[in-house]
């Protein structure tokens, strides 16, 4: 079973609750969920979705075809007719008016029954959700069970009028919903899936900051980042962490290495705008050694692009930001599970390493929602790297030492004055211009490169190893991907996925290795330059025989990225 | 607590002679002394500038930091270890220039530092252009006759104070007595404390001269002004350079950043961890029944 549903309407409507009730519901049921959002950079009206895949099997990207629709305006209903399957339904409220009926159409009267029946037009979504499930035959008491759990927090009878609403419309549809659909879930049964989360990429990356020991998150807000900054917020009362919303990202960053020099673990959270507002801050960080942590959720650019959707086009960006030269690390999680786990990395080679760690994301990995493994906080390593002892004399900040780490100390450590500057600096932190001095620091700098490799990973090759084509990516076009080359492959072709999570600096054992073996090598990125391929040429000569990108600021599909290697006679 | 060895400078000034910087160094070095605190809870905050150089003048910790932004790089200082005493030293390119708006939010946040403006209306370091504090007509290399500075200079005191800075003051480098008794103030009023500090730049401003500020300078306390009447303050702190007003203008009691924020009980977020059993919490919280 693999079914798509695309809930369609205008903002305030309440599609994303219809969404995310349809993702808890199936999840509770045991089936695997993504969910992705579209929506507009506008707080109400507009055309925007919320697409629910359902699945028996783990599933990792949208699809393009569409089984259900429940449109909650007219746009609704004409929009996603075209993605729509053989013997698929377009449910919408009755009121819309609507003349060119077909048979996949079903007029429903939700409005009027959750006004009726809940007393209240809010439970709409409600209805939709009854009238959807009716159609798919899925037992009405898990709905019951379902409702009971995500309206808990609003009481009994709340919770018995959201059922009431549902039933009824459940009740109807089964009754009036005469079209045959080809979906039976009645034997749908709660499995053993106890403990899954549904997370999006963004609150993933937050509860991975957390774990790792976040004590200070200082952000403005933009979309698509703001939901790991909101989610921080909203646990700084029970772990007391600080978090403050500043005038700017200038503040952001600023205020951040503040609290990072003075010993608590930061992060600042932004997109592309709100980081080109950062990198003189990112340059200070790095000349004073001061950790930090940054988080940049692509959007479409340049400028103000397009806010509310995906790119990963800022990869050369946060590679070559602030004047100078200086050691980082770059991540870009796929997903929300991996976005936990590089958070913590993120922080600890941060502090191992005294260097900014830049992850990042984009509008897709960070509100696409997906249901994971249960997070285990209980066995989080943190490692603050290197802290001066406490019976040190004549401390010294930047002390040259065989690895170019010096000891870290905080001002208000008894016995040390700590001194850092954005200046050239000698050992003590205090200015100079000295050649000698300055070539030392340099060299202070280079040396931590080969250290850091280490503690990269090697992209992970997905498919057999020895195939004749490999697709490249890296992020969070991981998924679409991933399902292509897994259809692919079941169809007979050698095909296999070699994908980047550690972008920067880069392995490239793995990458020679599929050089040596792959016949073709086929970028697929969500850019129109192919920057990670460009990435990859810089570091290892070595070059991508295809490119494939989509640069329409919307995910990919496996079938999309089928039908770019079938146009260029890749087979 | 602090002797004044402890304080001596690491590297030799590079300001020139004559410079008063040298003189709010020498106030500074003595308020902290008398503010009796340890050594090593004393952290200068500085921007860029001949101001931004301080801290390698005087040994203390320091985060010498960029152009604007001393403000929220002492904020999350401050925040970070609350038992450290957080001195911004910036200059009137760096604090009404290039950090304004910082400054603004930094007042209305009432955060619990102190910020000294080393005020001369000149970007000396750059060589003598007009700063944002000088007066209209004020010629430089950048604001040549006829015109000279083709606007208004920026006015900190009465923007601090209307912003919801609690601690509001003057100072002049000639007048180190008063400047020490300001700065020791500034630093132990709990909130945001600003203290504009007159400083001739001997090389490039020669207008705003020592002998300048001696003959157009006059006290606000022997006046009788009452630091506590925020309407009159506004007032005094909006006299233009004919004749300005030293000392205190306003001070007040109000709530503190930290207040509303979830910092730990202690003050500190240094090499803190979360509670990771209440964060599993959280977490099995958003578990799908």
């Amino acid at each position: 079973m693999d079914l798509n549903f695309n809930i369609g309407g205008v903002a305030g409507q309440g599609i994303d609750t219809i969404g995310d009730l349809l993702a808890q519901l199936f999840v509770g049921a045991c089936f695997y969920t993504h969910t992705i959002k579209s929506y507009r950079s506008r707080i109400r009206g507009g055309y925007n979705y919320t697409q629910v895949r359902v699945s028996s099997e783990p599933v990792y990207a949208p699809v393009d075809e569409i089984d259900i629709v429940i449109a909650l305006v007219k746009e609704g209903i004409t929009r996603q007719r075209d993605q729509l399957v053989d013997g698929g339904v377009i449910i919408f409220d009755k009121s819309i008016e609507f003349e060119d009926m077909e048979s996949c159409h079903f007029p429903a009267p939700l409005k009027e029954t959750a006004e009726e029946v809940g007393g209240s037009e809010k439970m709409t979504n409600v209805a939709a959700v009854g009238t959807l499930l009716s159609v798919l035959n899925f037992p009405f008491s898990m709905i019951e069970d379902a409702l009971s759990v995500v309206f808990k927090k609003k009481g009994d009878n709340i919770i018995q009028k959201n059922i009431d609403v549902a039933k009824s419309l459940y009740e109807y549809t089964q009754k009036e919903f005469k079209s045959k659909c080809r979906h039976d879930l009645t034997d749908a049964e709660k499995g053993a899936c106890r403990d899954w989360l549904l997370l999006n990429g963004n609150e993933g990356l937050a509860f991975g900051a957390m774990a790792a020991g976040l004590k200070w998150i200082s952000a403005y807000p933009m979309s698509p980042s703001t939901s790991v900054f909101q989610t921080i917020m909203q646990s700084a009362q029970e772990l007391e962490i600080g978090a403050l919303q500043t005038e700017d990202e200038i503040a952001a960053i600023n205020m951040a290495i503040g609290a990072s020099y003075a010993g608590a673990r930061t992060m600042v959270t932004t997109s592309g705008g709100g980081f080109s507002l950062m990198v003189e801050g990112l340059g200070l960080a790095a000349m004073t050694e001061t950790p930090i942590v940054i988080y940049d959720a692509q959007r479409g650019g340049p400028s103000t692009g397009l806010p509310t959707r995906t790119e990963q086009s800022d990869l050369m960006f946060l590679l070559f930001a602030s004047q100078g030269e200086f050691p980082r690390v770059m991540f870009a999680p796929k997903d929300p599970q991996e976005g936990f786990e590089v958070a913590i990395r993120a922080f600890n080679l941060a502090d191992r390493f005294q260097i900014p760690a830049l992850i990042l994301g984009d509008q897709h990995f960070a509100d696409s929602i997906l249901n994971i493994e249960h997070l285990d906080v209980s066995n989080v390593e943190i490692d603050r790297g290197k802290i001066a002892p406490d019976d040190i004399e004549d401390y010294k900040r930047y002390e040259l030492t065989e690895d170019g780490i010096s000891p870290r100390a905080f001002p208000g450590d008894k016995g040390k004055v700590v001194v850092s500057t954005g200046n050239a600096h000698l050992e003590d932190g205090h200015v100079t211009e000295d050649p000698i001095v300055r070539k030392a620091m340099v060299e202070k700098f280079l040396k931590k490169t080969p250290q850091i490799l280490e503690e990269m990973q090697e992209p992970r090759i997905f498919g057999p190893e020895d195939a004749k084509t490999t697709l490249m990516t890296w992020g969070s076009t991981w998924g679409a991907a991933y399902e292509a080359m897994k259809i692919l492959s079941s169809n007979g072709m050698s095909i296999n996925q070699l994908h980047f999570c550690d972008v920067y600096p880069l392995r490239d054992e793995t990458l020679r290795t599929i050089f040596d073996t792959a016949d073709q090598i086929i970028s697929v990125e969500q850019n129109s330059t192919s920057l990670f391929a460009k990435l990859v040429r810089m570091e290892t000569g070595l070059a991508v025989h295809h490119e494939v990108n989509k640069y329409d600021a919307r995910p990919m599909t496996a079938r999309w990225i089928m039908k770019q290697l079938k146009e260029a006679g890749i087979e | 607590m602090i002797e004044e060895s402890q304080l001596s400078e690491p590297q030799e000034a590079t300001w020139c002679i004559g410079c008063g910087n040298f003189g709010i160094r020498a106030a500074l070095k003595q308020a902290a002394i008398k503010l009796e605190v340890p050594h090593e809870e004393l952290v200068l905050i500085s921007g860029i500038g001949c101001s931004g150089k301080l801290p390698h003048y005087i040994n203390m910790n320091a985060l010498h930091g960029l152009h604007g932004r001393p403000v929220p790089i002492a904020t999350g200082v401050h925040l970070a270890n609350e038992d450290l005493k957080v001195i911004v030293i910036t200059g009137d390119g760096d604090c009404l220039g290039e950090g304004l708006g910082h400054y603004l939010h930094g007042a209305r946040r009432n955060v619990n530092i102190a910020v000294f403006i080393h005020n001369n209306g000149v970007n000396g370091l750059t060589k003598g252009q007009y700063a944002p504090t000088a007066p209209r007509g004020y010629e430089s290399k950048t604001s040549p006759p006829p015109v000279g500075s083709p606007m208004m200079p920026v006015l900190p005191l009465p923007l601090a104070i209307v912003n919801g800075a609690t601690f509001v003051a003057r100072g002049f480098a000639g007048k180190r007595k008063m400047l020490i008794d300001l700065m020791v103030q500034a630093v132990q009023h709990k909130g945001f404390a600003v203290i504009d500090i007159l400083q001739p730049c001997v090389t490039y401003n020669h207008e705003l001269t020592w002998k300048y500020f001696n003959s157009h300078t006059y006290s606000l306390e022997e006046e009788g002004h009452d630091p506590s009447d925020k309407t009159a303050a506004l007032e005094k702190a909006q006299e233009g350079y004919d004749n300005l007003p030293l000392g205190l203008f306003y001070k007040a009691e109000k709530p503190l950043l930290k207040e509303g924020l979830a910092i730990p009980k202690d003050g500190k977020l240094r090499m803190k961890e979360n509670d990771l059993q209440k964060l599993q919490e959280i977490i099995d919280r958003r578990v799908i029944q």
